[in-house]
């Protein structure tokens, strides 16, 4: 079976857990648990018809009390970023961290989710903004770990990118 | 004179008395394997781990143990006097719980070469969390009461703006009357006046009321029902279009209100705001028209919202300025600061009520040649029986 390892990345009280969890063991649970160093969860799926292990990394936020590994993205096969759609200032952060992750690990597949859309009346980043985003080459899905919406989809498009091709 | 090293036996004994998993590396196969009895913990998370020279089971066993020893070949390929530590992780064992581990590679010439440690991190890791979560959430706090600063400021700037409108069309409509001798249009200029100085009052009103209902809010109450609400597009803009009238009449732009007005159009906002977002959107296009052109408002109802357009024949926004229009700061470039809050405001208000908002340039009726501006919201319909 094909295996994967991907990475979620973001600065704090983004949703990475909790993305986590809704995709893992489909549960929410609304206070904010920080997480502290890596914690692994694994999950089977099947993208295209073909099965495939997901090995998800879930790592603490990137911050002032906490900075990302890059040891710890060693072996991805994809990266998950994620922002929270009501704090414009986590959206720059990731794209700050991803600089980062590009000049240590390369070019991966890679996605953006923009969580929190539940909340969507009290999003900052703006649909310009998604648009230049998307224009500059991300992948962005809009994702609600509360909700569920846009999570199996966020997995399934980062498990399309990393199918190997069929030889 | 240098302490003499460390037998390796005091040492084990001093680590297996302090709960560490201990394995030393095999020179002959590389493997990881215990040099003592080890902790129940470690045994109860890879069973393997039962006795003395039990191999740890990195690549079966952990994908994060297995990532932090390569990293650890380097460190002990160097031979130095440095540690590498993996920072914290969690492990799941074959039952389902969860252990905090901590893991420590170091190199000790007298304790058999490449060692690394295991630590169950357990109170230390809770403290360590518990310092963590309050940081971030303070972050989080001070992040939101930045954001309630930025609202309250915008409001401030809506709020003095409204004022200056207000004042506006009273010194427009006194400095019409020196000029007018017609006693009847003296009568409707006078009457102009006093409607804006009704509106500054009912301002000042609102923003008692406004601050009335945080207090009440910061007291465990809750906001008064006036601010959720719905009202009629058309009565609304009707109102508004007569508190600006003067302003028009000054700048000699024309002004086309649908004729016959079309029917009531109900939607689901709190009146002020409808009002606030109207005035700014005709201010907007009043400022953009050129003198002598036109500005129109028109509405229209469709199945679940409505739709309301202004349109103006003011010189046609650049692309990268249309692009951003409704973004704070958007047109701080350009010096219009007051625009940039009016649109601002506006698209916050609409959106707090599921609404969207946008900009179109307006095309000649050939479609060919942009000639204007066309500002417009969508809000949805009110029920039928929402009242004021």
């Amino acid at each position: 079976m094909i295996q994967k390892k991907v990475c979620l990345i973001g600065t704090s009280a983004v949703g990475k857990t909790s993305l986590i969890a809704r995709f893992v063991s489909s549960i929410f649970q609304d206070k904010y648990l920080t997480t502290v160093g890596v914690k692994i969860d694994k999950k089977n799926v099947v993208v295209e018809g073909r099965e495939m292990t997901l090995v998800i990394w879930d790592l603490a936020g990137d911050d002032d009390f906490q900075r990302l590994n890059l040891s710890y993205l060693r072996g991805s096969g994809g990266l998950l970023f994620v922002a929270d759609g009501t704090r414009q200032i986590t959206l720059d952060q990731v794209l700050e961290i991803q600089s980062r992750v590009v000049g240590a690990v390369g070019s991966l597949p890679c996605l953006l989710a923009l969580n929190k859309a539940d909340l969507k009346a009290c999003w900052e980043i703006a649909d310009e903004k998604i648009t230049d985003l998307r224009a500059a080459g991300w992948r962005v899905l809009s994702t609600s770990a509360k909700l569920g919406t846009g999570v199996e989809e966020a997995f399934g498009e980062l498990g399309r990118l990393m199918l190997p091709p069929i030889t | 004179m240098p302490a003499p090293p460390l037998s390796p036996s005091p040492a084990v004994a001093v680590l297996e008395a302090l709960g560490y998993g201990l394995f030393v590396r095999d020179a002959a196969d590389g493997q990881l394997r215990t040099i003592s009895q080890p902790p129940a913990w470690l045994a109860q998370l890879w069973p393997a781990l039962d006795a003395p020279g039990s191999v740890l089971p990195v690549a079966d066993a952990s994908p994060f143990l297995e990532n932090f020893l390569l990293d650890a070949a380097a460190c002990w390929a160097a031979a130095g006097e440095q540690r590498l530590s993996s920072g914290p992780w969690v492990e799941r064992d074959p039952q389902g719980g969860e252990s905090e581990l901590e893991a420590t590679a170091l190199t000790l010439p007298n304790a058999g070469g490449a060692v690394l440690l295991i630590q169950r991190l357990g109170e230390e890791f809770t403290d360590r969390k518990s310092v963590l979560q309050k940081s971030r959430e303070n972050v989080l706090i001070n992040q939101r009461l930045n954001t309630e600063l930025q609202k309250k400021d915008i409001l401030l700037h809506c709020i003095a703006e409204d004022m200056s409108a207000a004042l506006g069309n009273v010194i427009t409509s006194l400095r019409l009357i020196e000029l007018e001798q017609e006693p009847a249009k003296i009568r409707r200029l006078l009457d102009l006046a006093a409607l804006a100085t009704q509106e500054q009052q009912s301002l000042v009103a609102h923003v008692l009321d406004a601050f009335a209902d945080e207090i009440r809010c910061l007291y465990g109450g809750s906001a008064s029902d006036s601010r959720r609400s719905a009202c009629d597009v058309a009565t609304v803009a009707q109102e508004t279009v007569a508190a600006l009238e003067a302003r028009f009449r000054e700048k000699r732009v024309r002004f086309n209100f649908p004729t016959p007005t079309p029917a009531s159009a109900r939607v689901a906002i709190n009146r002020e705001h409808l009002e606030r977002i109207l005035t700014n959107l005709l201010e907007n296009a009043l400022d953009a028209a050129r003198v002598g052109g036109g500005v129109a408002l028109r509405w229209k109802v469709e199945t679940d919202t409505v739709l309301v357009e202004i349109e103006d024949s003011g010189r046609v926004l650049p692309p990268e300025t249309s692009e951003r229009l409704f973004s704070r700061f958007a047109l701080a470039s350009s010096g219009a600061a007051n625009a940039e809050t009016r649109l601002h405001f506006c698209r916050i208000a609409v959106e707090n009520c599921h609404g969207e908002i946008g900009y179109e340039p307006r095309a000649d009726e050939a479609g060919g040649v942009y000639t204007g501006n066309i500002f417009w919201f969508r809000l949805p319909k009110s029920p039928a029986l929402v009242s004021r």
